[in-house]
């Protein structure tokens, strides 16, 4: 069943087209990721689905409804939550009080705390530092917390945007498997946009692949990690 | 309040020298910095020679520390909007002090009102509170008119333009209340509100019918002599009142900024828009509320300030607007306690500057300006302001 | 580009020099022609237009207007010649005086001028009367210097600066018996310079200045001044400033324990406005006024009051501008003849001399007997004091020389 659907959505920074009619579906349960280079329209396409830059065109339908001009803050409240690329953690409030932004938009206290233990539980070293101020944290321990953050806002479908940037090796695959567990023991469906196109294509379902704001190919991951021409051009040959 | 900082706070033994030496050296290959030090130690010479000649006394110095105090807790009401409002758009909001003026204005009709119905006599504490509250919704919907109309349409243009804007929506509003209700000044009735009459017992006194009753203290109107340490003072309870509300406010709205889900959100917002509206954050809305907080400080202070200044005029937040400007950033524009400690600090120097130093009071707002220079010269985020606030600007 | 506009200037500078040269000639020793059955114009020149500048204009023109009412006519021998007042708008200010001036040198009907009103406007519209051999009376021109001899044809009926601070010297130091005052002004030049005539005469009586400061247009809170000039223990503040100052200073003087210590203003502050602002704390202020006091004036003001329909003079100046035009008639009627067409002839420079004769004309502001220098304001400077809100009496007027 499809959850979340973008229909030939063309976006603008200003003068520049940035996304050129791009269609896009995920299905509940589904891990998808866009993979492609800079500037190619990911981050633009993530922010369009989360109303930070509103399309100029097209429409963004979640579970049948059209979100596309509505307002940020709503469409979380719908169940879309956008952990941002750059990790965007809130350098000047703890690492609690980053989590509890994460829930701002939810009033179940139990349930609230109930996830913040969880979170506590999959990533510790946030708990050995949760009173520290988030801009205090190393770029993994962030990552985490964004990671985490997004989790409180106990979404239906998580937009990650390049969780694995500028992290060493091991903490990316630390990363990658706290998001395939999210998506089988949470059921979150999972929109992935990833630089490392080998580690997306290894866990995603099906994969987009953008270029200069369009969409090049979209097929199962499974077909694009042996395409030829997506391993020339973003897995980096043999 | 960051780590960052903590090096300041608390430097180790040994490198204290090193500091001193850098200060030093830094003070006297700096010409700004040099003329600045010269200045301050200029300063202290006149005002300690001052001191030693028997000019200027320790009497004189704690009675108009008393009067600075009061001025000081209405800049610091004051200062505290802008700080907030800089602290989440990065805009001076110059219209604040006119916000402040709609708050006396408007609680003049309240109180006047109530004065002729005999209600402040007969009530005069719930008047008094019905005038406050009066106020402050009179400050706050201004102030919610301002970021509707005139801030929120222009919250992505270049930073200038909402500054502008800001002088434009100032001035507009002074000449809306001029036309609106005249020139001339509206006077706030002098109000007498007894406290405590068990434990000042011998306070307004009278013979009434024969017998002597007294009604204590007089909170708003009563002015006594006190000798406290051989110093003869005059004291006015609102004074001290005004100081009070302005460090009691200040320390509810630290609370409210550090401890509720909403203040959180605020410093979530005043460090990433959209960062915080991919949280669910509803940003307006939080950025009105900083806004209604704000005006609903300055709309308490105006009502104080002209229950014991009287005159109410359309130009009156003005000057108390450009001075409480120069205490937020005297303290650290964006911090909350610093906007209140600048607020005292502007009034007391104010009021005692022109006395100790011995020249004009004319030159009181060269003392305040000139003083704000300097802490600028040697501390270019304030006393109190926070170096992480030049990362991100 | 530049050359050519030097040249241009330079031509249009020569030209303008080359008329005035001419104009002046033309004009010099020249003199006013009415027909029999024309009118004498007389022009009132005051600030029409800007915020609390218009009241004044308006109550000097409204003083001019009502004398005029009383006096239409001019008569000489048994031929009556009606009088018509042109108002215009001289802005308060040099730019206003210079255009006003140039407005009425160019229209040759106009007789002589009532007013400037103010000092800046008086300064710009001298040196044009001079050349066009006009003559004026200002109502309200107060800057000393107007009269040095600079200009032939300034005149006024107000009382300089210089009159008014030692009058109010002489009050504090005769008649209340004080020898030790502070002094504060609102840093304005009217402010400042009153207050210093009023010192140095002052010292010179022998009584003591003890605190001398300025406050600033805008401030609201003056307590810490006031707790200085406590600490100087004088028996007397004078304030010279205006209404909003003023009656701050009223009413904060008591939170610095001044209760005792007489207070004082100037015609600043000689104002209901000052009374209702400052409300119980104006009690016992005293205020000094060049606004005159006696039964004549009283009437003035009763008939100024029942013709424009208000409730009191909007300014100080309505008697003076009354007085002025008085003097221009006198003087008209003076030296004022009839041809054999039955012409009104006024010769310029022979009717400024004959205002500058004026000798013992009982205005309504006081007798007035002018100067050489065009100083006729032997008017009056009267005490007032705040007495259950009101302004009553506190000392005999004042006449000047």
């Amino acid at each position: 069943m499809t959850l979340l659907e973008i229909r030939d959505i063309h976006t603008y920074y200003g003068k520049i087209h940035a996304l050129k009619g791009i269609s896009v579906t995920v299905d509940e349960g589904e891990i998808v990721t866009l993979i492609g280079g800079n500037g190619a329209g990911k981050t633009t396409t993530l922010n369009t689905i989360s109303g930070i830059t509103p399309a100029a065109e097209g429409q963004v339908i979640l579970n049948g409804e059209d979100i596309t001009s509505t307002r940020p803050h709503e469409i979380v409240m719908r169940g879309v939550v956008q952990s941002p690329e750059g990790r965007k953690v809130f350098t000047r409030l703890t690492v609690t009080e980053n989590l509890e932004m994460g829930a701002f938009a939810r009033s179940d206290v139990a349930g609230i705390k109930r996830d913040m233990d969880y979170v506590f539980d999959r990533f510790p070293r946030l708990l050995e530092r949760r009173t520290q101020l988030g801009g205090t944290l190393s770029g993994g321990e962030q990552q985490m917390l964004a990671i985490g953050r997004a989790l409180m806002g106990k979404p239906r479908i998580l937009l990650l945007d390049e969780p694995s940037m500028g992290l060493a090796p091991m903490l990316v695959k630390q990363i990658f498997e706290v998001i395939t567990y999210l998506n089988t023991e949470n059921h979150t469906t999972i929109l992935l946009v990833e630089q490392n196109a080998r580690m997306a294509l290894s866990i995603a379902n099906r994969a987009y692949v953008l270029q200069s704001g369009a969409i090049t190919h979209a097929d199962s991951a499974e077909a694009l990690q042996h395409d030829e021409s997506i391993i020339e051009a973003y897995l980096g040959g043999h | 309040m960051t780590d960052s900082q903590s090096h300041d706070a608390s430097p180790q033994p040994g490198t204290v020298d090193m500091i001193t030496t850098s200060l030093l050296k830094n003070t006297l290959y700096n010409p700004l910095r040099l003329a600045g030090g010269l200045l301050i130690f200029l300063l202290v010479y006149v005002a300690v020679t001052n001191i030693a000649s028997g000019n200027y006394t320790l009497e004189a110095f704690v009675r108009q520390s008393i009067t600075g105090l009061a001025q000081g807790g209405i800049y610091a009401l004051i200062a505290l909007g802008y700080t907030l409002v800089y602290g989440i758009l990065l805009m001076i909001n110059f219209a604040h002090g006119e916000v402040f003026m709609a708050g006396a204005y408007v609680g003049f009709f309240a109180i006047n009102a109530m004065e002729q119905s005999g209600m402040l006599a007969d009530h005069t504490f719930l008047a008094l509170l019905i005038t406050l509250m009066v106020g402050v919704v009179a400050s706050v919907t201004i102030a919610l008119l301002l970021e509707r109309i005139a801030y929120r349409p222009l919250r992505g243009a270049p930073r200038l333009v909402p500054l502008i804007t800001a002088i434009g929506a100032s001035i507009t509003l002074q000449q809306l209340f001029l036309r609106l209700f005249g020139p001339d000044p509206r006077v706030y009735p002098r109000v007498n509100l007894y406290i405590l009459p068990g434990i000042f017992k011998d306070l307004e006194c009278a013979e009434v019918s024969g017998a002597q009753v007294c009604k204590g203290l007089d909170l708003i109107d009563g002015l006594y002599r006190v000798d406290v340490l051989g110093m003869n003072l005059r004291i006015r309870p609102v004074f001290f009142l005004v100081a009070f509300f302005a460090i009691v406010l200040m320390i509810a709205l630290w609370f409210f900024v550090q401890r509720t889900k909403t203040g959180k959100a605020m410093r979530a917002v005043a460090e990433d828009k959209n960062a915080a509206a991919l949280m669910g954050i509803n940003v307006d809305r939080v950025i009105a509320t900083t806004f209604v907080l704000g005006a609903a400080l300055a709309g308490a202070g105006a009502v104080l300030f002209a229950l014991y200044n009287q005159q109410v005029t359309p130009f009156m937040g003005f000057v108390p607007g450009i001075k409480a400007f120069t205490a937020a950033v005297l303290g650290g524009i964006g911090n909350i306690p610093g906007a209140m400690l600048g607020g005292f600090f502007l009034g007391i120097v104010e009021s005692t500057g022109p006395a100790l130093l011995g020249i004009s009071s004319q030159l009181k707002d060269v003392i305040a300006f000139g003083l704000l220079v300097l802490i600028l010269i040697f501390r270019p985020t304030g006393i109190f302001g926070e170096v992480l606030a030049e990362k991100k600007a | 580009m530049l050359r050519k506009i030097v040249l241009v200037m330079g031509v249009f500078a020569i030209a303008a020099l080359g008329l005035s040269l001419v104009s002046a000639q033309d004009t010099m020793g020249s003199s006013v022609m009415v027909p029999p059955d024309g009118e004498i114009v007389i022009g009132v020149a005051a600030a029409l237009s800007g915020e609390g500048l218009a009241p004044l204009g308006e109550d000097i023109v409204r003083g001019a207007q009502l004398a005029n009412i009383t006096r239409p006519t001019v008569k000489i021998g048994d031929v009556e010649f009606a009088v018509t007042l042109d108002p215009q708008d001289d802005t308060c200010a040099a730019e206003g005086g210079q255009a006003v001036a140039n407005r009425y040198v160019s229209d040759e009907r106009v007789v002589a001028v009532v007013g400037p009103m103010c000092s800046s406007a008086c300064r710009a519209a001298g040196p044009i009367f001079d050349a066009a051999g006009y003559t004026s009376i200002s109502p309200s021109c107060t800057a000393p210097d107007l009269t040095d001899g600079t200009f032939a044809s300034f005149n006024r009926v107000v009382p300089t600066d210089a009159f008014q601070g030692v009058v109010d010297a002489e009050f504090v130091f005769n008649t209340l018996g004080l020898t030790r005052i502070a002094t504060i002004h609102d840093g304005s030049p009217y402010g400042e310079g009153l207050v210093t005539v009023m010192a140095e005469a002052f010292i010179e009586l022998g009584g003591e200045v003890v605190f001398q400061d300025a406050v600033n247009v805008g401030d609201t809170d003056f307590r810490a001044l006031l707790d200085r000039v406590a600490d100087a223990d004088p028996e007397l503040v004078f304030f010279v400033g205006f209404i909003a100052e003023g009656s701050r200073l009223a009413s904060q003087r008591f939170d610095a324990g001044l209760d005792e210590v007489a207070f004082m203003g100037a015609d600043g502050i000689f104002s209901p406005d000052f009374i209702s602002t400052a409300g119980d704390a104006a009690e016992g202020v005293y205020v000094s006024s060049p606004t005159p006091s006696s039964e004549i004036y009283d009437a003035f003001v009763a008939a100024y009051v029942e013709e424009f329909g208000v409730e009191e003079p909007s300014g100080p100046y309505h008697a003076n501008a009354a007085d002025a035009y008085n003097v221009i008639l006198n003087a008209i009627e003076a030296v004022g003849t009839v041809d054999d067409n039955g012409d009104l002839v006024i010769d310029r420079a022979a009717l400024n001399e004959a205002i500058r004769a004026t000798s013992d004309y009982e205005g309504l502001i006081g007798t007035i007997t002018c100067e050489e220098n065009g100083e006729c304001a032997s008017a009056a400077i009267t005490i007032y004091q705040v007495v259950d809100g009101a302004f009553v009496l506190a000392s005999e007027t004042m006449q000047g020389e």
